[in-house]
Order: structure tokens, then sequence, then C-alpha cells
């Protein structure tokens, strides 16, 4: 009876110090998710969710990093905010047109894992959201709640 | 007169019929413990990371060859530090529970125990996260999270395994397997690590224990060991008496 007890007990210290430490595999960034969808000419056909033939964003008065440069087949895109204030602008250059994008929210820290540590979840301000419209129709609000998970939270339609 | 013949007759059935009724029932004296404890593996961890001090000490009585009520309580010093936080909680824990013992009793003796115990803790902690970073598109961002003083719950199965090694002296181990009730703190800022739990950040948590105990017997009860039914039986009223 005591054997058994023993072989148990060892088993259970190797179990013990077997566990190896973590890596974090979760997405640390909370970006803005924007699907892009084309309007139909003809109003009896629903917009479809289509990539831009080309497509350029940056942030305004940062042209010189860019997001995406004359990027190709990109039906979402990931616009982080500005942690560092409560609004923040978008320049959106679809098929050589420019436009604007701005984002009005509010920032709040969580805590994705022991492993990733913490980032900023925000949540939008509908009433905040504003663009012009050379080459975009409009946009609209499908989640408020800006998080890492990949959710789509704006549609842009051009 | 015929009070006396009723009395002799009285006790002579009864002096002939209790061998009848014991003859053939095996009993065995168990010894109930009352059992202190300190858990093993804190102390250990804190000598190779003195980032984590954690102990645990622990009040059992038994209350029959198959269950003990169980007290337990600790306290947690820990910080955690990585390149883009760093964390730190301290707090006590209490958790009652029962403990079952799934030996029979004439192979536990009151000495081996392998069985399961269930348990409600509840932690008193305070959390903090001196700094943190996060950066992004737009540059980096270095803030803190102030003190905050939370209550946490959570239940715990316990199945294990405790054998004696020397008179009164016994080595416990224990698979924790526990269910976060409640954090205190909210979805967003859930603590890392809390006291008596281990990692907050998840719904379910397990962990090992290890246990020195000291055994101090207080009472002993007689237990009727159940007999098997035998395959072919000549005789009837072959009774099996439970306590």
């Amino acid at each position: 009876m005591r054997v058994y007890l023993y072989f148990i007990f060892s088993a259970m210290i190797l179990f013990s110090v077997s566990c190896a430490p973590q890596t974090c595999y979760e997405n640390t960034d909370a970006d803005v998710k924007a699907t892009f969808y084309l309007e139909s000419n003809t109003t009896d056909t629903a917009p479809t969710n289509t990539a831009p033939d080309s497509l350029t964003i940056y942030g305004l008065n940062m042209e010189n990093d860019k997001l995406y440069d004359k990027s190709f087949e990109i039906k979402k895109a990931e616009l982080p905010l500005n942690i560092l204030a409560s609004a923040c602008t978008y320049v959106i250059r679809i098929n050589g047109v420019n436009d604007t994008v701005g984002f009005g929210y509010n920032s709040y820290p969580y805590l994705i894992s022991k492993e990733c540590g913490y980032t900023y979840f925000h949540d939008l301000n509908p009433d905040s959201l504003t663009y012009t419209t050379h080459k975009i129709i409009s946009v609209s609000v499908i989640k408020n709640t800006i998080t890492n998970l990949n959710e789509e939270n704006i549609r842009i339609y051009y | 007169m015929r009070k006396i013949y009723a009395y002799i007759i009285s006790l002579i059935f009864t002096i002939t019929c209790f061998p009848l009724i014991t003859k053939g029932q095996d009993t065995i004296d168990f010894p109930l413990n009352i059992r202190l404890g300190i858990e093993a593996i804190g102390p250990v961890t804190y000598y190779t990371d003195k980032n984590i001090l954690s102990t645990e000490v622990y009040l059992s009585a038994d209350l029959n060859e198959k269950r003990s009520v169980m007290l337990a309580g600790g306290y947690l010093d820990y910080k955690y530090s990585q390149y883009n936080y760093e964390y730190f909680n301290k707090g006590y824990f209490v958790k009652a529970g029962v403990d079952f013992n799934l030996l029979k009793p004439l192979k536990s003796q009151g000495r081996y125990w392998a069985g399961i115990g269930f348990r409600y803790g509840i932690s008193r902690y305070s959390s903090q996260v001196p700094s943190f970073s996060v950066e992004n598109y737009w540059g980096t961002i270095n803030s803190s999270l102030p003190l905050r003083t939370s209550w946490g719950h959570y239940l715990e199965a316990a199945p294990g395994i405790r054998t004696e090694i020397f008179k009164n002296l016994s080595l416990g181990c224990t698979i924790n397997i526990r269910m976060l009730l409640y954090t205190g703190t909210g979805k967003e800022l859930r603590p890392i690590y809390f006291p008596g739990y281990g990692l907050g950040g998840k719904k379910t948590n397990a962990s090992v224990s290890y246990y020195l105990i000291w055994n101090i017997p207080f009472r002993k009860i007689r237990v009727i060991q159940q007999k098997e039914a035998p395959e072919e039986t000549d005789e009837e009223g072959d009774n099996t008496a439970t306590r």
C-alpha cells in the first residue's frame, strides 16, 4: 500500500515541475476593423464586400508612415486608434482619391492575459464619426466596442 | 416468580445469542485524528523564486472513517514583471470544506487516505500595476493602475492521497481543481494571480499541493466491516450490520 502511494507521489512531483512557461499567442492590438463595400450602380443590387483596386491609409500628418501603401485585395483594414488622445483622423485614398475619416472615442486599459499583458480597448462614439465624401459614399458603425477580437467595427461604402 | 423466570430466560438468551450476532462479522478499531498540516511547495518555490511567497496551513478533524472537515488559510505576496508591465498582489485566503476517504477502513486504518475534498474559498487581496506600456502606430503610452482591494470567491475539488511516513507524521498531496466564482475587480482588470486561487485570468485553474501533516489521535471508533456475500450459502441469516 505504502509503495503504491510513494509511486503516485513521485509521479505528482514530476507533473508539478514539468509545466513550461507560457507564451503570448493572442492578438494584443485593439484596432478598428473597417470593411470596404462597393456600392452598385443599380438600386436593386446590395453593396458587396469588395476590395478597392488601390488602397492607401495613413494617419493625418503622418504621410511618411503608411499603414497601407497602394495595397490591393484589402477587403478589411485595421486602423489603430491614438491612445494618447480621444480622437484621431485617417487619410484613406481609394483608387487614387483622398478622403478622411475621423473617430472620437474613450479608451480604457484591459488585461489580455498574464503572458500578453495589458492593452487599451475603446468605445467609439458614433456621433463623433466624421468623413469626407470624395470617393467614400458613407460610413456606418457596426460594433462600437473596439477589442482585439476579429470583429467588424465599421463599413466604408464607396 | 414469573418475573424472575423471565429475567433468567432473557439472560440465557442474551448470553447464547450475542456470539451468534457477532460471530462472522469483522470489526476494526479505527482511529480518528485531528490533523495540523503545512503546505510545502510554497516555501520551496520562494527559495527558488523570491517573487512568489505563498504559505498555507490547514486543520482537519475526522468525523468518522470516511469523512472529515477541514479549514485552511494562507498568505500570498506575488510580484511579476515582464518587458511591458509589472504586477503586485498581496493578500490572504480562507477555505473550508469536507474530505471523503474512498479507501475501506481495513485498508486505510486511519493511516492512509485516498479520496477527494470539496471546498469553498474566499480571498481578500490588494493588487496594483505600477507600470505598463502599450505601443501602436501612433506612439507608446506608459501608464499605471492604482492599488485596489478586492474579494475573490472560488470552489475547489481536491482529489489526493496521504500516507503515514512515521508515527503520527504524514505526507499528503492533492491536485486542486478550482472554479472561479468572482474576482471582485470586473472583467477588464481581473487579477493576474490572487491568494488561494492562483492565475486569476482563467475561469478554471489547477495546481498541486504537498502537505506535511501532524496527526493527533483523539478517539477510536469500532467499524463493522461489510462482508461480501458468498457465492453459495448453506446457512441462513448471515446478516451484515452497518453502524
